[in-house]
């Protein structure tokens, strides 16, 4: 409730300030900042694509029985959540060339910020799987269902509204985090509001207009996730 | 194959690296710190009777939460000094660092103190203890296990969020690299090991806040 | 003697350093309705779970219809099974547990047709014409639509009957079905076991608290304790005239409770 409070007020405060946006100096910078937010969607939502799709892999790969498969998807957890998204977007604009990957500033972009969070979720979706009841598991046994069909038909199932609370909350932190892909030479809202600040000097309008559009982001992706937590939580509502 | 020099990296890289790292660590520990402190206060502002300011508290947390760290440094770094505060980049970076995380410890300080059940308030203050007493015999130990590894992971994001730092030019180790590569026109070595840095750091420092998790645990609950 | 459904033969299971199977000699006859009584830890529960392949066991071998569960046969001997050998085998047996495991995103229906299609390869037609036959003989038919948090425990647990026996099994094992149950809601799901085992056309394998219940389905009686069989023997013998004194202290104290 608070939540759809929350996102009902924002949008209202952007729209108010897109009014008073077009009737007044701000819209000497706005349009900047708009192309600069088209920039951040379309990276939003690609990022999130490979960090949804990582987080699912990675956290069943860590709990299969076969030990590689289990092994690598630990590494990759370990080594994307050690290090910092700055330095892995440094790392494949920058080192992976010399490689012999040359990727471009949105291809470095999508993979740095989805397989920085992709190892983040993975340990979101990881909990969930376990905290679906071990009963489940030997229900299926009982009933010979094999192993990789319980997973997706039984166990999945019942992992994803646990871990959509987590993982809402860490797509609000990545879509923040993709303040940091001017650093591969995207010009998203960040940069954008940097430029201008260069060249209007009116700080305090460009960086809080920034800011607002950003929350803005924030609030409806958490209004969202609690939408689909209601809405795949429905029949288990109800107790018994 | 990968293009490595060790000459250079032992001539060049490393020496500047381990330079920076120490700004590294010193804005850590400091904007950690200073976030302990204002997560309090945040917290302490949002449980506040009085309605108005616990809800203007909690909104400003929620937008502080709600919007980027990298936008809210650069808005401090190009805000303060045009209402006349000139402060040296390196505080400025910290000031919103602590600024950003005051906002989540508040939370986990509030998590923690709602995990005590009320019985436990109950039974205070049955025995008629005082509040202070109430406070440091039974509620902060009851707290203290599910506060401090949350505030330990708080660290470590720390730690990985001060390369942002680099963008107003704070001489750090993410900034060090970005100078080294421009310098030199090679990006490999620094930018590599800036990242094996980051990685050993924090698997150390993960691994230390589960021994004071375990610590805390056996310590306080027996 | 005809040739034992189950056959379990020195079979020892450990947790760590606690025995709770301690080289178990036990046989289920086809057909039979065999109910296992005993004190809690008594390693009763352990029973299905092991013959459901929900646990391994440390040594001894299960027999299935005379071919081995846990093992199977290579070049003249016997070695641990594979997995395909132990789905193979575990498809003749059922089970319906103390908490139902219903799957709880799924309706009444779709529990029921589920493994059908998934394990058996049914086509939906197919496993929904067999499912409904199912829900009506226990009497759920109106609450196929309905989602387990939506039924009573007494609906979940006739739901779960009706799953296992979707899949057709010759073995069907209870493992405290009533235990979970409000005190009138046990009625309807022992009248649903009562009829399984009058038609003796499963051998049936109980665990249950229900002395009365056991006395009156079973053909044979088992009181199990410190992982073996301590006494067996026709219900009546058991209950009206029993020999050892742990089966005697077991019954009173049970009998004292009521």
């Amino acid at each position: 409730m608070t939540f759809r409070l929350a996102a009902i007020a924002a949008l209202i405060a952007f729209l108010f300030g897109l009014t008073v946006a077009t009737f007044s100096e701000l819209r000497v910078f706005l349009p900047a900042l708009l192309r600069g937010a088209t920039v951040t969607i379309e990276i939003s939502i690609m990022s999130a694509l490979l960090f949804w799709a990582m987080s699912f892999i990675a956290g069943i790969g860590r709990l299969n029985p076969i030990a590689p498969i289990r092994w690598a998807s630990t590494v990759y957890i370990e080594v994307f959540r050690g290090t910092s998204l700055l330095v892995i977007l440094f790392w494949f604009f920058f080192v992976l060339p010399s490689f012999g990957v040359v990727l471009t500033p949105t291809q470095a972009a999508v993979l740095g910020l989805g397989l920085n969070f992709g190892a983040y979720g993975a340990e979101v979706v990881r909990g969930a799987v376990t905290a679906v009841p071990s009963g489940q598991k030997e229900a299926s046994a009982a009933l010979n269902i094999p192993d990789w069909k319980c997973m997706l038909r039984i166990v999945i199932p019942q992992a994803i509204p646990v871990a959509i609370p987590g993982l809402s909350n860490l797509t609000i932190e990545m879509i923040k985090a993709t303040a940091l892909v001017s650093a591969v030479t995207l010009v998203d809202i960040t940069f954008a509001s940097v430029q201008q600040n260069q060249i209007h000097y009116r700080t305090l309008d460009i960086f809080l207009v920034a800011l607002i559009i950003y929350y803005c982001f924030s609030q409806l992706i958490r209004f969202g996730g609690a939408i689909l937590e209601a809405r795949t939580t429905r029949h288990l509502a109800r107790g018994q | 194959m990968m293009d490595w020099r060790w000459d250079f990296t032992f001539d060049v890289v490393l020496p500047r690296l381990w330079e920076a790292a120490g700004i590294t660590v010193y804005a850590t520990v400091v904007s950690f710190a200073f976030a302990l402190v204002g997560g309090l206060i945040l917290m302490l502002l949002k449980m506040s009777a009085f309605k108005p300011i616990s809800f203007v508290a909690s909104e400003v947390i929620e937008f502080i939460r709600g919007t980027p760290l990298l936008v809210q440094i650069f808005f401090l770094f190009f805000v303060l000094p045009q209402v006349g505060i000139t402060l040296p980049p390196l505080t400025t970076g910290i000031m919103a660092i602590a600024i950003y995380n005051s906002a989540l410890t508040a939370e986990v300080y509030r998590a923690g103190l709602q995990a005590v059940p009320r019985g436990q308030w109950e039974a205070a203050v049955a025995l008629n203890l005082s509040p202070y007493r109430t406070f440091r015999k039974i509620i902060i130990p009851q707290s203290l296990p599910p506060i401090v590894p949350a505030l330990g992971n708080y660290l470590i994001a720390i730690f990985k969020e001060t390369p942002l730092l680099s963008f107003v030019a704070v001489g750090e180790i993410m900034h060090a690299s970005k100078l080294i590569g421009s310098e030199y026109y090679r990006f490999n070595e620094a930018v590599t090991i800036a990242g094996i840095f980051f990685l050993v750091m924090s698997l150390v420092s993960a691994a230390l806040v589960r021994a004071a998790e375990n610590y805390v645990k056996r310590s306080i609950l027996h | 003697m005809t040739r034992p459904k189950i056959r379990f033969e020195r079979v020892t299971k450990r947790y760590g350093a606690l025995t709770v199977l301690d080289g178990l000699d036990f046989e289920v006859a086809e057909g039979e309705v065999v109910t296992v009584i005993g004190p809690s830890g008594s390693g009763k529960t352990t029973v299905l779970r092991v013959l459901m392949t929900l646990e391994g066991i440390q040594d001894g071998v299960i027999w299935v219809s005379g071919e081995p569960l846990n093992m199977m046969h290579s070049k003249g001997g016997l070695v641990p099974a594979s997995k395909a050998h132990i789905r193979k085998i575990r498809s003749r047996i059922g089970m319906v547990f103390q908490n139902f495991n219903l799957f709880p995103h799924m309706t009444a229906l779709e529990n029921c047709i589920e493994a059908p299609i998934q394990s058996l390869g049914l086509s939906k037609a197919e496993a929904v014409e067999r499912a409904m036959e199912l829900l009506t003989m226990v009497g759920l038919t109106d609450k196929r639509d309905q989602y387990p948090s939506q039924l009573s425990g007494g609906q979940q647990q006739r739901v779960a009957i009706a799953r296992a026996l979707a899949m057709r099994p010759e073995t069907i094992l209870f493992d405290e079905p009533t235990s979970a149950l409000d005190p009138e809601m046990v009625g309807e799901v022992l009248s649903v076991i009562r009829e399984l085992a009058a038609e003796h056309s499963y051998t049936i394998l109980m665990v249950t608290h229900q002395m009365g219940f056991a006395r009156e389905i079973s053909d044979r009686v088992c009181f199990f304790d410190g992982g073996k069989i301590v006494e067996q023997g026709p219900p009546d013998d058991i209950f009206g005239n029993p020999q050892n004194p742990r089966l005697q202290q077991f019954l009173s104290k049970v009998l004292e409770a009521r």
